[in-house]
């Protein structure tokens, strides 16, 4: 595999809770693609996910296109790295345009763009109100939208096809569709299979054993 | 086998009074470490004796008890709405309503217990030397504060609604104005702790009150007003247990920006500022004229300073309540040798190397 390729590339990576390990990855890379995070439950999925958007701490090292390294480039690493969690968790007197504006201030992109998507999940609506008064659909796609925010070349999904309804898991297909034709990378978890006829899946990582092998 | 009043006890009581630590170990300092061990007895006698024969002193003591009171209400409401207690709705909703009127009044008055006791203390002081109207005062007082609260209880357990601001003016503000990162704690404390912000924040008041009160008593010295900075600085300490919690609990996503460390350790420090705001202004207005500018900026500095490196000292891994309560002793006490010995701006430069040194080796690798 050429390493200019390679989307992300880890490197000795582990993940222990307490002295507990969970995640040893000796080595793991991806290409530009779209692929299916699978494991049983508490088999390391979000953890592996959150290892990767920089979330928790852990021991070896992530590289990103080939150059941005998660220890020396922490900053550029974050900006590079989009991850939606499964169970978003807001403070409650913040508003969803406090969250966007903070994302699109720190992670930047296109706010036009941004927008438009708001616009098509339905946020407009409600993007001035505290999360507080939020539905977990509505927070789910509020974090769905700030995964999109910025330029990065790999979103982390984590269980993106619960809680929202018919109408937004479309737009979801075309928004990760779209990003895609563009090289973005997508890592997504779901215990339900991602539809075919909407997803062309790259490949599948299995999480088992603290280890995750690409089929 | 636990009974279930064993089981409240351990979720509010224990709770209350682990949070609390702070504020009761500078409540004691100052009703018994402030009086020679020798006289403490006829000075407690003489101050009671004070409010029970002067009804302005009463209507001041017993505005404190109700804060107090008022606080023990506040902390019971707020644990139902924490995230994790959802349970106490169900489970309390299932004990027969007499049952659970005596579990409140239980649980109430165990945390509202150091008021009865010192109140109980009072009343028989005014029994003994004829007070009676006012001992009556006190106890129909007290005996109201042991109430109404259970009313309050019920009701909660009835209308589980979450608060937040829906007025008119919140809304304005929230479609006009974009909450920055460094105003989401402050946020958090005056639209869900309301109560928690304002009760440190009139203790504090109150200890620089009674620094400025004594020092007019004698040459005014810079420690002095150190001293009591220091002490009004250890009662924020449940406000940066708050703090840690809060980022632990809904500013994860923070951590995934792509921030800087120096920005986010400026953000930290500009909470500090802004949480001491207040009391900066209340030195300012009290010391004008007594205090150079340079004399100014020294008190904030050790102030600042102490406050963003007791935080930071939460970033190291496991550090509980009584482990971090150690270590900002030993600090406030080093701190307060360095001042007695006019070494305050080497002091202040060792606190800040130590808070940002605390905060950039341990920020990227906390774990909650």
């Amino acid at each position: 595999m050429n390493t200019t390729e390679t989307v992300i590339a880890l490197h000795a990576v582990k993940k222990s809770y307490q002295d507990t390990p969970v995640l040893d990855i000796a080595s793991l890379a991806l290409v530009p693609g779209i692929y299916w995070l699978q494991g049983e439950n508490g088999a390391g999925k979000t953890t592996c996910m959150k290892v990767m958007a920089g979330l928790i701490p852990f021991k070896g090292e992530i590289v990103l296109r080939g150059n941005v390294s998660s220890r020396q480039h922490p900053v550029e690493f974050r900006r590079l790295i989009n991850y939606a969690e499964a169970e978003p968790l807001y403070p409650s007197f913040l508003t969803g345009r406090d969250l966007l504006e903070l994302y699109l201030n720190t992670k930047g992109g296109d706010r036009q763009r941004i927008a438009a998507i708001s616009t098509k999940l339905g946020i407009d609506a409600f993007v001035n109100n505290p999360v507080s008064s939020y539905s977990s659909g509505m927070l789910k796609k509020l974090s769905l939208l700030l995964a999109f925010t910025g330029n990065p070349v790999l979103i982390l999904l984590d269980e993106p096809l619960i809680t929202i309804d018919v109408q937004a898991l479309s737009v979801l297909y075309d928004l990760i569709r779209s990003y895609s034709a563009k090289g973005v990378t997508f890592c997504i978890t779901s215990h339900q299979p991602l539809d075919p006829a909407e997803l062309t899946v790259t490949g599948t990582l299995k999480v088992a054993h603290k280890n995750i092998t690409l089929n | 086998m636990r009974t279930t009043i064993q089981i409240l006890q351990k979720i509010f009581t224990q709770r209350f009074y682990i949070q609390n630590t702070g504020f009761f170990l500078v409540l004691f300092y100052l009703l018994f470490g402030v009086v020679d061990g020798g006289n403490l007895i006829s000075y407690h006698t003489s101050l009671m004796k004070g409010f029970l024969g002067s009804y302005p002193f009463l209507l001041i003591v017993l505005l404190l008890w109700g804060l107090y009171g008022l606080k023990c209400v506040g902390f019971m409401l707020k644990t139902f709405q924490l995230q994790g207690y959802e349970f106490l709705y169900p489970t309390m909703g299932s004990i027969d309503k007499r049952a659970r009127q005596r579990i409140w009044l239980l649980l109430h008055t165990a945390i509202y217990m150091p008021v009865l006791v010192y109140a109980g203390i009072a009343a028989g002081v005014g029994m003994v030397h004829g007070y009676y109207l006012p001992v009556a005062v006190i106890v129909v007082f007290n005996v109201g504060m042991c109430i109404w609260p259970l009313l309050v209880y019920e009701r909660k357990l009835d209308q589980p609604d979450v608060l937040f601001f829906t007025g008119h003016l919140q809304r304005w503000l929230n479609k006009h104005f974009t909450k920055p990162p460094l105003l989401f704690f402050l946020y958090e404390l005056f639209t869900n702790y309301p109560r928690r912000i304002f009760s440190v924040k009139l203790f504090s008041a109150g200890v620089l009150w009674l620094t400025f009160f004594l020092l007019a008593q004698m040459d005014f010295d810079l420690r002095g007003l150190q001293l009591g900075i220091i002490l009004s600085v250890l009662l924020h300490m449940q406000l940066m247990l708050h703090h840690r919690s809060f980022d632990d609990t809904y500013l994860n996503f923070v951590q995934q920006l792509p921030v800087p460390l120096w920005r986010h350790y400026i953000r930290l420090t500009g909470i500090y500022i802004l949480l001491y705001l207040p009391e900066m202004v209340m030195i300012i207005v009290n010391a004008h004229g007594k205090i150079s500018l340079p004399g100014l900026l020294t008190c904030f500095a050790v102030a600042i300073s102490l406050l963003v490196l007791f935080r930071c000292l939460l970033y190291f891994r496991r550090i509980d309540e009584e482990i971090h309560l150690r270590y900002v002793l030993l600090v406030s006490f080093v701190v307060l040798f360095m001042i007695l010995g006019k070494y305050e701006w080497p002091a202040v430069l060792l606190l800040q190397a130590a808070a940002a040194i605390v905060f950039l080796t341990k920020y990227r690798t906390y774990e909650p």
